[in-house]
């Protein structure tokens, strides 16, 4: 049975750096899950913007735009609606639901699905999308910048059913 | 325009860690901006002091050694008079001027060519401590290259919105 209260995308154990950025017309409108990768991306303007990362380092989003537990308060789309986020980057340890569930192979093969095998120590990088993985996408993915050698972290505790499928991440951002 | 005042050689938006370190004698007699990188050096005394980086990893000095904010005021020459600096490092958000503005190649032998610097490049530090994109090490021959001391990484390039200020999130 869990001994912790899972109630948000990313459960925050111990706290890092915070920073407020302004968030991209993409993240704007897309939306995004609490402990989203996210990179630093140009901005018209003095302010400090980023998007979704695509496998860069960066930092990850610490609440989401959208999290039920918002609902109905004063948070709900508070972010989306005025364009920013709250940026975690240093040595954060927290759950997070946003992490890469199947092999990449097998989300862009057609299916079937295969599951991610997490060990305790495995690195992570951000996979295309911007959630954790222990994969490396770059080179899965035949991208020029293989190998991604940007690691964000490392697995804590693997997703299981004691730990409704969080995964629990030590950040090294 | 900028939205941001910007008078000081480095401007700190999130604080990491800071201490205050010896400064070393070549750096008290040339003088530092803010934001210049250092290294750790040697000393017959029992004292933690710096010098300025020459690519190696260790932190960076908050305030420079003769800033124009501080003419006039207590702070007039104090690190220099003192011989002791404001060391960071850990995570800070900062933007700065003291970064590299033309590559090594071009800084060797001219024309200068201007570096080009984008959102979430790897930082690292020059041979004589600025932030730059370039692997100095490498460029120069320098037996140690490549330089795997990542010091940072862009947050904002340098534009005539921001006062050509280089912004960067370290990771030291």
């Amino acid at each position: 049975m869990p001994e912790q209260f899972r109630t948000r995308n990313c459960v925050v154990l111990y706290k890092g750096d915070t920073f407020t950025v302004g968030v991209n017309s993409a993240m704007a409108t897309g939306g995004w899950l609490g402990g989203q990768g996210v990179r630093w991306v140009p901005s018209t303007k003095d302010e400090f913007l980023v998007g979704y990362t695509d496998g860069e380092f960066g930092g990850f989003v610490l609440w989401g735009s959208d999290e039920s537990s918002d609902k109905f308060t004063a948070m709900t789309t508070n972010q989306p609606s005025y364009r920013f986020a709250v940026m975690g980057a240093g040595g954060w340890l927290f759950m997070t639901s946003t992490y890469e569930q199947y092999t990449y192979a097998s989300r862009i093969g057609g299916g079937p699905l295969v599951p991610l095998v997490y060990n305790p120590n495995d690195r992570l990088r951000y996979s295309l999308r911007g959630y954790w993985t222990n994969e490396d996408e770059w080179t899965l993915s035949g991208d020029p910048r293989a190998p991604n050698e940007n690691f964000t972290g490392f697995v804590v505790q693997t997703p299981t059913a004691v730990t409704q499928n969080f995964l629990t991440v030590q950040t090294i951002l | 325009m900028s939205e941001i005042l910007r008078t000081r050689d480095c401007v700190v938006f999130y604080r990491g860690d800071s201490f205050a370190v010896a400064a070393s004698d070549q750096m008290l007699q040339g003088g530092w901006t803010g934001g210049q990188g250092v290294q750790w050096i040697d000393s017959p005394l029992d004292e933690f002091k710096v010098s300025y980086s020459e690519g190696i990893f260790g932190g960076f000095a908050l305030w420079g050694s003769d800033e124009s904010s501080d003419q006039f005021v207590s702070f007039f020459g104090n690190q220099i008079k003192y011989g002791y600096l404001v060391f960071c490092t850990g995570n800070w958000f900062i933007s700065t001027t003291s970064f590299e503005q033309y590559t090594y190649a071009s800084r060797q032998a001219g024309p200068l060519v201007a570096i080009t610097y984008a959102e979430g490049q790897k930082l690292h530090f020059s041979l004589r401590g600025l932030w730059t994109n370039e692997d100095e090490w490498t460029l120069s021959g320098d037996p140690r290259a490549p330089n795997e001391f990542m010091a940072g990484i862009v947050m904002q390039r340098p534009s005539s919105l921001n006062n050509n200020y280089l912004g960067i999130q370290t990771t030291m």
